[in-house]
């Protein structure tokens, strides 16, 4: 199995973009209103953080999204054993998952915001809403594949049903739970900063967004950095974990590709 | 899903929606502004009636299709490029490496900046994130083809274009439609994003309107639009391919749309 992004690619590469931004600080001269050069985002940036509006930006950014996707991907696991294991329930609920699933994301901010209120549960509950289907139809997808083999082998090894699921069921659906989270994690970053973009809510979409509304190109290009590093951070920190539990747990000739 | 399935899916789907209705309807919902799926219906006559609703359908549906394709072009292309060429992705894979999880959401504020609200907003903040799956699948394909491809090319004696065109495309062609679809899906986020967030026209600036308005029986008309355009996209692109493409069908996609 080939896990793309496991290993950062040579660093060499990074030539093309340094040498972008360089000519990009050489080229211009003289005020930019809405291209400043990469010293100007780095001055805005380096204000943000002395003046303390950055660290707790961050903060909060974090914060919700950590919280949004772990809820999704708790509850997307459960629901998706429960789902994946009865046969019925998945046959009668698989065309509203499936529209569910195709139904873009952002679009549930808007109407969260109607029902919920500008409060940070709505935030919660938007990011959960919205990363929570790629957990929950991967994990389906893994019981459904592998389960009913399992359950007979376990069966017939007259393994009660709390042993059948411990340990064949659920190890089976790491991988596959894995892949879920994989997909869902930087859609749960999207949704945070989509919120917080629209709703002016405290975190870094309210500062990008703060930085257009006041016409200073500068805070959105550095924010777009800050941005741009924490979502390289997630990424990677995903990557570890996943080597982590896939160690622990290795995909078995079961588990679905 | 067979035939059998599709009714059972169909009475599920049913099910949700009367279920819904009764709760509504009996009033034990707890939400102010949850409207029943017959409003939402009603609604939608409504606005199907009225004239700028086709429009904002014709606005979205436009950038979208304008932006993937944008899209594609670039990213079939430099994935072209550097599949065939090490030394290229050697000095360049760790750029796109770092500018890929960069969440396409950033890039609004940007096009806002460079375009105001304008169309041309709306394709920035759809292309820079669609291009990426696009590349990639095109990359990851011809760099996992066989070198005996290329010695079949050389000893027909193809120059560098037609081999290209004749031998490597073709033959990932199937890796490169997984980025075609999924960027056609994170296309549609994108346009309701720019259209929510920046350009005031089309179905997404449409969601929030009718919010602010408090208008919750149309904003979950537009929702329910959006949603069946996803659904139709995908399924376009998916009958197109089965014709082009037959053969490389049928598989279940593993990746889900994945959003940056």
């Amino acid at each position: 199995m080939k896990r793309a992004g496991m290993h950062f690619p040579p660093l060499r590469g990074l030539a093309p973009l340094l040498a972008g931004l360089a000519t990009w600080q050489f080229l211009s001269s003289g005020p930019a209103p809405n291209f400043p050069p990469p010293a100007a985002w780095w001055r805005t940036v380096a204000q943000l953080a002395s003046n303390g509006q950055l660290a707790p930006a961050v903060m909060e950014t974090l914060w919700t999204f950590a919280l949004g996707l772990a809820l999704a991907a708790s509850f997307g696991f459960v629901a998706g054993l429960a789902i994946g294991t009865v046969r019925a329930v998945r046959r009668w609920s698989a065309l509203l998952l499936e529209y569910f699933r195709a139904l873009p994301p952002p679009v549930i901010v808007p109407v969260a915001v109607l029902m919920l209120g500008y409060a940070p549960s709505m935030k919660v509950f938007v990011i959960v809403f919205a990363s929570v289907w790629p957990v929950l139809l991967n994990v389906v997808s893994s019981v459904s594949r592998v389960g009913g083999g399992l359950v007979d082998m376990g069966r017939s090894l007259r393994l009660t049903r709390g042993e059948v699921l411990f340990k064949l069921l659920i190890p089976a659906v790491v991988p596959g739970l894995l892949l879920g989270i994989r997909v869902a994690t930087p859609l749960a970053m999207v949704i945070t900063l989509l919120i917080e973009m629209l709703t002016a809510m405290p975190g870094l979409g309210g500062l990008l967004i703060a930085g257009q509304r006041n016409f200073n190109s500068a805070q959105v290009f550095g924010m777009l950095v800050v941005v741009g590093l924490l979502g390289l951070a997630v990424n990677l920190l995903v990557n570890v974990a996943e080597a982590i539990v896939l160690r622990r747990w290795p995909p078995r000739g079961l588990a679905p590709e | 899903m067979n035939d059998r399935g599709l009714v059972q899916g169909a009475g599920g789907l049913a099910a949700f929606l009367l279920l819904w209705e009764a709760v509504v309807r009996s009033g034990s919902a707890t939400f102010d502004y949850l409207p029943a799926p017959s409003a939402i219906l009603a609604a939608l006559g409504r606005l199907a009636a009225g004239g700028a609703f086709w429009g904002e359908i014709g606005h979205t549906l436009l950038a979208t299709l304008l932006g993937w394709a944008i899209a594609v072009l670039i990213g079939v292309v430099a994935g072209l490029a550097l599949g065939l060429s090490p030394w290229l992705r050697r000095y360049s894979l760790a750029s796109i490496e770092a500018l890929r999880p960069l969440p396409g959401v950033a890039f609004a504020p940007v096009g806002l900046l460079a375009f105001g609200f304008s169309l041309q907003m709306e394709l920035a903040v759809i292309v820079l994130p669609t291009l990426w799956p696009v590349l990639v699948n095109t990359m990851g394909g011809i760099s996992a083809l066989s070198p005996r491809l290329g010695e079949v090319a050389r000893s027909f004696r193809l120059g560098r274009f037609e081999a290209t065109m004749k031998v490597y495309a073709p033959a990932a062609a199937a890796s490169v439609l997984v980025g075609l679809r999924l960027s056609m899906s994170l296309a549609v986020v994108m346009a309701v994003i720019a259209e929510m967030v920046g350009n005031p026209q089309g179905l997404g600036y449409a969601v929030v309107r009718e919010q602010q308005a408090l208008r919750p029986a149309e904003m979950f008309g537009y929702v329910f639009v959006i949603g069946l355009i996803g659904i139709l996209m995908n399924w376009a692109l998916m009958a197109f391919a089965r014709r082009a493409l037959p053969g490389e069908f049928g598989r279940p996609l593993a990746m889900d749309a994945g959003v940056r």
